[in-house]
C-alpha cells in the first residue's frame, strides 16, 4: 500500500501547535470552516482552490522555488533544491514549509500531489524526465545545426513539432539518435528535463531574485503632493455629487444586461467635464457605496443612502467610498470597448479575480516609496514580482490612475492622506486640509453669481434649483436665466422667496436686472395651467352645464368645472354617457377632432394579451434516456445484491485505499451515503481526489461523478466482490 | 494653502477676486497667458485657452512660469490635471517653426520629426509644402505663409513665425506731442505690439485707439496702409494723424469709393477693398502698390472674410489690429489670431474709466409695454418679422421722442436699425437723420454741426456704429439694433464714452418692448457690457411719459 497521501496528513499531525497556527495564518481559507481532523485539513490544504489561493499569495521568488521543487524527482534533499535555484533558497524553505506547500519526509522534502498538477506538467518550461540513461558527455559533440534546435527548446516550451518523426532531418535526427531529444508522438519531440537543466547551467530559472527591483521615479516634494491630493479629493467628491444629482435630474434607463449605456455615459461625462473612463469610474464608485442603484423599473437612480451620505463630513464621505474601492473585485478600468463588446459601468461584467490583490500591492509599493512618482514600467515590474500569478500591467496602471482620481495620490505620489488611509489611522486629516465652506455668494450685474469656495450644502442645493452652474471647481459660478428661475418656481418657491434668499445670501447688493428677471418670470409662471382628465363634457349652454354640475344624481361622477362651458371627470367616456343618459340628459360622444361619433363604440382592453400557458400530455422519452435508465437500474441491482460484502473502512483507510487504486487504475466498489442518508453501493473507476472529493466514473450512469470522501463508508476492489460475474449478469 | 485672490476652476476658467489685496498684482501676472472673458464688479473671469497659452509662449513665458503663477495666487489647490494640460498645450507651440532659408526661401522646421510627420499628413497642409530637405526641414511653397499658419493652428500645432518682416519703404513719422501727451496705456499697447511683431490691441471705444495706431507708425517709420470701416472714419483717421504726428497733408491719401489716392500713408475702406468687378476684386493691387512697412486694421472685429484671405498673402508685413471688442459673432477669432496676430494688449474698460480717460456711463434699459393692438399684431406676425414689429412700434417711438425731449439740453444721438423708423423719428423730433444713402459730404456737415453744438440731436442708422468721433455726445437712445449683437451694443455705447469737457457722465438708453423677442435680444446684447462691469438699470416707460 502506498503511504504517500497519508504522509502529508501525518506530517501535519506531527507539526507543533505553533507551526499549525502558522499555516492557518498564512492560508486563512483553511480555517473557514475549521477542519474536523488532520485528514480533513490535509485534504483541504491540498485542494485546488486552496492551493491556487496559496500560490497567488507567493511572490516571484517563492513561486520560482516551488516551481523548482515540482521539477525535481521526489523526495529531494534541501541541497538539491538549493543547487538548482540559489543559496538564498534556504531562507525561503521554512516559509514554504509552514504554508504547507512543501512537507518533510525525514530529512527530505516532498510537494503535495495536487500542487504538481497546478504547476503543470512542464514546470518552468521543463519537459518530462528522460527514461533512458543519458551520457552528458555527448553534449559536447552536438553539431551546430542541432545546437540551434536545442537553444530554442532549452528555456521552454520543451516540446517541438516536426512534420514526420520518421524523417526528422539532420539536426533533429542527430538529437533523437543521441537521446538528447525524445519523441512524444509522431509529430512531437521533447527535451528531457535533466538535459534541459544541464543546458540551463544546472539552474532551473534564468534569473532568481529574493528581492523586487528598486522603484524608479521622479522625486516630488510632499507639500505639493498633498496640495494636489486635496484638490483631487474635493474633485472626486464633487464629481460623485454632480453625477448623482444628474442621475436624479435625468435618470438613464439601464441596459438589458444591466449597467449604463454608452450614450448615457457619454452624456454624464460631458456633464462632469471629464472623459468617459473617468465618468465610468465615478459611476462605479457610487455604485460600490450603494449611492446609486438600478431600480425595479430599470431606471438608474440615486438611493436614499445618497441623502445620508451628503450630510456627512467630507472626510467621512471620502473614506466611506475609498475603503470599498480598496477591496472591490470590480475593475472600472475595463469599462469601454473590449474587442467588439462594450462593458458598461454598473454592469455584471466587471468582476475580476486578483484585482484587489494587485491594487493593494500597487498601493503598498507606493507607500513604501514615499515622495516618488513612479515610472509606470518600473512599478508594473515590481508588482509583478510580488504577485507573479496575478500580474496584470493594466490593473496596475488603472489602480494608479484611480488612486490619483481619489486623491490617495497627488501628482502620482502617495499623499499623507493616502498613507494614513493605508495604515488605517483614525484621523485622516482631510477635514482640516480642505478649504472651509463659504456661506455667501457674490451676485454680479451680468446675472451671474460666484460662490468663492465650497458652498454650504444647504445653500448649494438651493442655488442649484434657481441657477445654472456655469463653472465648477474650487468655486462655483452660477448663472441666472429665465429657465433657471422658472425651475426654482417649479420647485414650489415664490418669486419673493427667491429674492429674499438671494439678498440674504449675497454679500453684494442684488442687481436690479436680476430683480426684474425674477419678478418677470414669477408673474408669468403658472399662467397656463395643465392637468389631466379622462373625459370632458362641453356644452354651449352654460345653464345646462351648471345644472349637471349641481345635479345630485351626477355627484358621484365628481365633475369639475374648468371653464364656463366645460366640465371634466376622471370617469371613462362610456360610463359618463350611460350615466348621463340614465339621468335624462342627451349626450353625444365626440372624437379627438370634435367630430360626433355615431357608430357603436367597439370596446377593446388596454392591457397586452396574456394567453394562458399550454400544459400538454407527456411525450415519449428519447431512446438514450430509456437506455440510460435501464443501465442504471441494472447496475443498482448489481450493487444491491453485493451490498453486504463491502467492508467498512475508516476515513484514513478509505483515502489510502482510494489513492492506491487510483495509482493502480483499478475499478472498485464503494458504499456511499446519499444526501438523504440512504446507503447504496456504487461501482466506480476512481480518477482523482481533491477538496475532500473523489472524482470517479460511475458505472451505473457512465458519467464522471463527485463523491464526498466523508460519505464513503467502505471501499473494496470490485473484483473481490464480483467473483461470480456470470451470476450477476442476469 | 494660501489665501490668494485667484480661484482656478477645473473648466480652465480663473476667477479673480478683485476686492483682494493682491488682485492687482495677480491680474498683471495672469494677463500674459489668460484671456479676460468678463470683468463685472466683483469677480473677473479669465480663461485659459490654447490661443492664450500659445500667445504667452510667443512672448517668452514658459509653462513652469505659468504654473508657478497659478499656484502662487491660487486660493485653493490647483487640479493637477489642469497643470499637466497647461504644460502639454504650451509645449506644442514652437515645436514647428517657420524660418527663412537663404537658398530655399520659406521653410518649416521642427526638432521633433514625429510632429513634422503628423502635420505633413494633414490633407490641408500637405499641398502647401514642397520638398523635404531632411528629417527636420520641409520647404514651404512661397506665398503660403499665412495659410500654413492658419492650417497648423487648426491642427493644434501652431508654428512660431521666425521668417521675419520686410521693413517696407522708409517714411519718417514721429508723434508731435504739443498740447497733449500719449497716455501710459497707449504707449504700452504700441510697445506690446511692436515687440510682438504683429498682433491685436484691444481698447475700449473712446480710449484713443487711433493714437495707438499713430504710435505704432512712429515705431515702424515706414509706409503704412490703414484699413477702416467707412469713409467718415477714414477722414477722421486722417485728421487725427495730422493732429498727432508730423505727417503733412500730402503724405496721407484716401482710397475709397470717392477718391483713389495712393500715398505713403494710405487710408482705405473695407468696402472698396472688397468691391468686385466681374467677379474679381478690383482693388487688390493696393496691397502691392507700395512696399508697405505696416498695415493697420481698424475695428478688426468687423474684418470681412475676403480681407482675411488677402491678409494671408501679406504675412511678411507687420500687421496691427485695433478693436474695442474682440467678440466676433461669426467665431472667427482663430483667423484673427493666426493671420493678424495674437492679442498683444488688453485692458478692462472700467480701468480706463477709473483713470478718467473714458466717461463713466449709466446704462438704462427702458421697458415699454405695448398696447393690446400692438401685442396682437406682434403675436400673429410671421416669425421673421417679429423683431421688426416689436422694435418699431408706435409706443416705442413715443417713448423715444419723450426721452429726447427730456434731454433737450444735451447732445443726443438716437440710434436705430430700421430706416422707416428713423425717418419717422427724425420727423417727430424735427432733427436731421443720417443713414446709408446720406452723401458723405452731408454726413460730415451734420457731424460737424453736432460737434459744435449747433445741432443738439441726431437720428442715425448703423452707419454711425463705428469710428465716428462725436466727443460731446452724452446721451444715446437706442430704439432697435441688429438683433442680439453684443459688439454693436458696445460700439454704440462707445459713441458717447469720450470724456466730456465738464466731466459729465454719459447715459445710454436702450428701449425694449416688454414680453417680446426684443427683450431676449436685449439681454444677449447687454452681455458684453455687463461683463465689462456696466450695470444696466431698468425703468418703466411710464415714468418717462409721466415726467413729460
Amino acid at each position: 500500500m502506498s503511504t504517500v497521501a497519508i504522509t502529508f496528513a501525518d506530517e501535519l499531525r506531527s507539526r507543533s501547535d505553533e507551526d499549525l497556527a502558522s499555516i492557518f495564518r498564512l492560508r486563512p481559507d483553511l480555517v473557514t470552516p475549521v477542519p474536523n481532523d488532520f485528514s480533513a485539513l490535509s485534504a483541504r490544504a491540498t485542494s485546488t482552490p486552496s492551493l491556487v489561493r496559496a500560490l497567488d499569495s507567493l511572490n516571484l521568488w517563492h513561486y520560482q522555488i516551488i516551481e523548482a521543487a515540482c521539477a525535481l524527482p521526489e523526495p529531494f534533499k534541501k541541497s538539491e533544491l538549493v543547487a538548482v535555484t540559489s543559496e538564498e533558497t534556504t531562507f525561503a524553505l521554512e516559509h514554504l514549509w509552514q504554508m504547507g506547500l512543501l512537507y518533510k519526509e525525514g530529512n527530505n522534502y516532498r510537494t503535495p500531489t495536487n500542487l504538481k498538477l497546478l504547476i503543470g506538467e512542464e514546470p518552468a518550461g521543463l519537459g518530462p524526465f528522460s527514461v533512458k540513461n543519458f551520457d552528458f558527455g555527448s553534449l559536447k559533440d552536438i553539431p551546430k545545426t542541432s545546437q540551434e534546435v536545442l537553444e530554442k527548446l532549452t528555456w521552454g516550451p520543451p516540446r517541438g513539432q516536426i512534420a514526420n518523426i520518421k524523417k526528422p532531418g539532420n539536426a533533429i535526427g542527430w538529437l533523437l539518435d543521441n537521446n538528447v531529444l525524445v519523441p512524444l508522438d509522431s509529430h512531437t519531440v521533447a527535451l528531457p528535463r535533466e538535459i534541459a537543466i544541464k543546458l540551463r547551467g544546472g539552474k532551473i530559472h534564468k534569473e532568481i531574485s529574493s528581492k523586487p527591483a528598486d522603484l524608479v521615479g521622479k522625486k516630488v516634494v510632499q507639500k505639493q503632493i498633498d496640495l494636489a491630493a486635496i484638490a483631487n479629493i474635493s474633485t472626486i467628491l464633487r464629481w460623485c455629487e454632480e453625477f448623482l444629482h444628474n442621475l436624479s435630474d435625468e435618470p438613464p434607463t439601464a441596459l438589458r444586461t444591466g449597467g449604463i449605456g454608452v450614450r448615457d455615459l457619454k452624456r454624464i461625462a460631458e456633464h462632469l467635464g471629464v472623459d468617459e473612463t473617468c465618468a465610468g469610474f465615478v459611476a462605479e464608485l457610487c455604485y460600490l457605496g450603494g449611492l446609486v442603484v438600478i431600480d425595479s423599473d430599470d431606471q438608474i437612480l440615486p438611493t436614499s443612502a445618497f441623502d445620508i451620505w451628503l450630510t456627512k463630513t467630507a472626510e467621512e464621505r471620502w473614506y466611506s467610498l475609498v475603503v470599498l474601492w480598496l477591496d472591490t473585485s470590480r475593475v472600472s478600468g475595463l469599462i469601454g470597448k473590449v474587442g467588439d463588446k462594450s462593458i458598461a459601468p454598473l454592469g455584471p461584467e466587471l468582476d475580476r479575480a486578483g484585482a484587489c490583490l494587485i491594487r493593494r500591492t500597487t498601493l503598498k509599493v507606493l507607500s513604501e516609496n514615499q515622495q516618488i512618482c513612479p515610472d509606470i514600467k518600473s512599478i508594473q515590474e515590481i508588482v509583478k514580482w510580488w504577485n507573479p500569478q496575478r500580474a496584470n500591467s493594466d490593473f496596475v496602471e488603472w489602480s494608479l490612475r484611480e488612486a490619483e482620481w481619489l486623491g490617495i495620490t497627488g501628482q502620482g505620489v502617495v499623499s499623507t492622506f493616502g498613507i494614513k488611509l493605508l495604515s488605517e489611522a483614525e484621523d485622516l486629516g482631510i477635514e482640516s486640509a480642505l478649504p472651509k465652506p463659504v456661506d455667501h455668494i457674490l451676485i454680479q450685474a451680468d446675472n451671474s453669481a460666484v460662490a468663492p469656495g465650497p458652498l454650504l450644502p444647504e445653500l448649494a442645493s438651493e442655488m442649484g434649483t434657481i441657477a445654472d452652474i456655469e463653472s465648477r471647481g474650487g468655486a462655483t459660478v452660477y448663472r441666472f436665466s429665465e429657465a433657471s428661475i422658472r425651475r426654482g418656481l417649479d420647485h414650489g418657491k415664490t418669486g419673493d422667496q427667491i429674492k429674499t434668499f438671494l439678498s440674504k445670501t449675497s454679500k453684494t447688493p442684488m442687481p436690479q436686472p436680476l430683480e426684474y428677471l425674477i419678478a418677470d418670470v414669477a408673474k408669468r409662471h403658472g399662467r397656463l395651467r395643465v392637468g389631466s382628465a379622462h373625459t370632458y363634457i362641453r356644452c354651449e349652454d352654460e345653464g345646462l352645464v351648471q345644472q349637471i354640475l349641481h345635479d345630485k344624481k351626477c355627484e358621484h361622477l365628481r365633475l369639475r368645472k374648468i371653464a364656463p362651458q366645460v366640465l371634466v371627470t376622471d370617469f371613462e367616456l362610456n360610463e359618463v354617457i350611460i350615466e348621463l343618459r340614465e339621468y335624462g340628459y342627451l349626450p353625444a360622444a365626440e372624437n379627438a377632432g370634435g367630430v360626433l361619433l355615431s357608430q357603436p363604440n367597439l370596446r377593446r382592453s388596454k392591457s397586452r394579451p396574456k394567453p394562458p400557458r399550454i400544459i400538454s400530455e407527456f411525450t415519449a422519452p428519447k431512446e438514450v434516456i430509456v437506455l440510460a435508465a435501464v443501465k442504471s437500474i441494472r447496475t443498482g441491482e448489481r450493487s444491491r445484491k453485493v451490498e453486504p460484502i463491502v467492508p467498512g473502512t475508516s476515513s484514513n483507510e478509505t483515502l489510502a485505499l482510494i489513492n492506491q487504486y487510483i495509482a493502480e487504475g483499478k475499478t472498485l466498489m464503494i458504499s456511499y451515503a446519499d444526501n438523504n442518508g440512504g446507503v447504496s453501493n456504487r461501482i466506480i473507476d476512481p480518477i482523482s481526489i481533491s477538496l475532500g472529493t473523489l472524482t470517479a466514473r460511475d458505472e451505473a450512469s457512465d458519467e464522471i461523478v463527485q463523491f464526498r470522501i466523508p460519505r464513503i463508508n467502505g471501499v473494496a476492489p470490485a473484483l473481490t466482490i464480483l467473483e461470480n460475474k456470470a451470476d450477476l449478469d442476469l | 494653502m494660501s489665501d490668494g485672490p485667484l480661484i482656478v476652476q477645473s473648466d480652465k476658467t480663473l476667477l479673480l477676486d478683485i476686492d483682494h489685496i493682491l488682485s492687482d498684482e495677480c491680474r498683471r501676472s495672469i494677463a500674459s497667458f489668460a484671456e479676460l472673458e468678463k470683468s463685472p464688479e466683483h469677480i473677473h473671469t479669465y480663461r485659459l485657452t490654447p490661443l492664450g497659452l500659445w500667445n504667452a509662449r510667443a512672448s517668452g513665458h514658459d509653462a513652469e512660469e505659468v504654473i508657478d503663477i497659478l499656484i502662487k495666487y491660487s486660493r485653493y489647490a490647483v487640479p493637477h490635471a489642469l497643470l499637466v494640460d497647461i504644460a502639454e498645450t504650451m509645449s506644442r507651440y514652437g515645436r514647428l517653426r517657420l524660418e527663412a532659408h537663404p537658398v530655399h526661401g520659406l521653410i518649416l522646421v521642427s526638432n521633433d520629426a514625429a510632429v513634422l510627420k503628423e502635420v505633413t499628413r494633414g490633407k490641408k497642409v500637405a499641398p502647401m509644402l514642397g520638398k523635404q530637405l531632411d528629417d527636420e526641414t520641409i520647404v514651404v511653397h512661397p506665398g503660403q505663409r499665412g495659410f500654413l499658419k492658419q492650417a497648423l493652428l487648426k491642427l493644434g500645432w501652431p508654428a512660431e513665425d521666425f521668417a521675419g518682416y520686410v521693413d517696407g519703404e522708409h517714411h519718417e513719422i514721429s508723434l508731435r506731442q504739443d498740447g497733449w501727451k500719449i497716455r501710459k496705456y497707449q504707449e504700452l499697447a504700441a510697445e506690446g505690439f511692436w515687440h510682438g511683431g504683429s498682433g491685436v490691441v484691444v481698447l475700449p471705444c473712446g480710449a484713443g485707439k487711433t493714437i495707438v495706431g499713430a504710435a505704432a507708425m512712429a515705431h515702424a517709420k515706414a509706409t503704412t496702409l490703414i484699413l477702416v470701416t467707412n469713409t467718415v472714419a477714414a477722414r477722421q483717421w486722417r485728421e487725427e494723424l495730422l493732429r498727432r504726428t508730423d505727417l503733412n497733408e500730402d503724405d496721407i491719401g484716401e482710397y475709397s469709393g470717392a477718391k483713389k489716392e495712393i500715398r505713403p500713408i494710405t487710408i482705405a475702406t473695407y468696402q472698396v477693398m472688397t468691391t468686385r468687378k466681374k467677379g474679381v476684386y478690383a482693388h487688390l493691387d493696393l496691397f502691392d502698390a507700395i512696399d508697405w512697412g505696416l498695415i493697420i486694421y481698424d475695428e478688426v472685429h468687423l474684418l470681412p472674410a475676403p480681407i482675411f484671405r488677402f491678409t494671408a498673402d501679406i504675412q511678411s508685413r507687420r500687421r496691427l489690429g485695433l478693436t474695442a471688442t474682440l467678440v466676433r459673432e461669426d467665431g472667427m477669432e482663430g483667423e484673427v489670431f493666426s493671420l493678424i496676430g495674437p492679442k498683444r494688449f488688453d485692458v478692462p474698460w472700467k480701468e480706463i474709466e477709473a483713470q478718467g480717460y473714458i466717461a463713466p456711463a449709466d446704462c438704462v434699459e427702458v421697458r415699454i409695454t405695448l398696447t393690446d393692438a400692438e401685442r396682437l399684431n406682434y403675436a400673429t406676425a410671421e416669425q421673421e418679422d417679429r423683431y421688426r414689429f416689436c422694435s418699431t412700434s408706435q409706443t416705442k417711438k413715443d417713448v423715444a421722442v419723450a426721452l429726447a425731449k427730456q434731454h433737450a439740453n444735451d447732445q443726443v444721438l438716437v440710434i436705430g436699425q430700421y430706416i422707416d423708423q428713423l425717418d419717422q423719428l427724425s420727423e417727430a423730433l424735427s432733427v436731421p437723420v443720417i443713414k446709408g444713402d446720406t452723401p458723405i459730404k452731408e454726413r460730415e456737415r451734420l457731424y460737424a454741426l453736432f460737434r459744435t453744438g449747433e445741432i443738439k440731436c441726431l437720428v442715425v442708422s448703423k452707419v454711425a456704429n463705428f469710428s465716428i468721433d462725436l466727443p460731446e455726445a452724452t446721451i444715446a437712445i437706442q430704439v432697435s439694433g441688429t438683433f442680439g449683437s453684443r459688439q454693436e451694443e458696445a460700439q454704440r455705447l462707445g459713441r458717447i464714452l469720450r470724456p466730456k469737457a465738464d466731466g459729465r457722465g454719459a447715459r445710454f438708453y436702450s428701449l425694449v418692448a416688454r414680453d417680446t423677442i426684443d427683450q431676449d435680444f436685449a439681454q444677449n446684447r447687454q452681455r458684453f457690457l455687463a461683463e465689462q462691469g456696466y450695470a444696466y438699470r431698468i425703468i418703466d416707460a411710464d415714468e418717462i411719459i409721466k415726467k413729460n
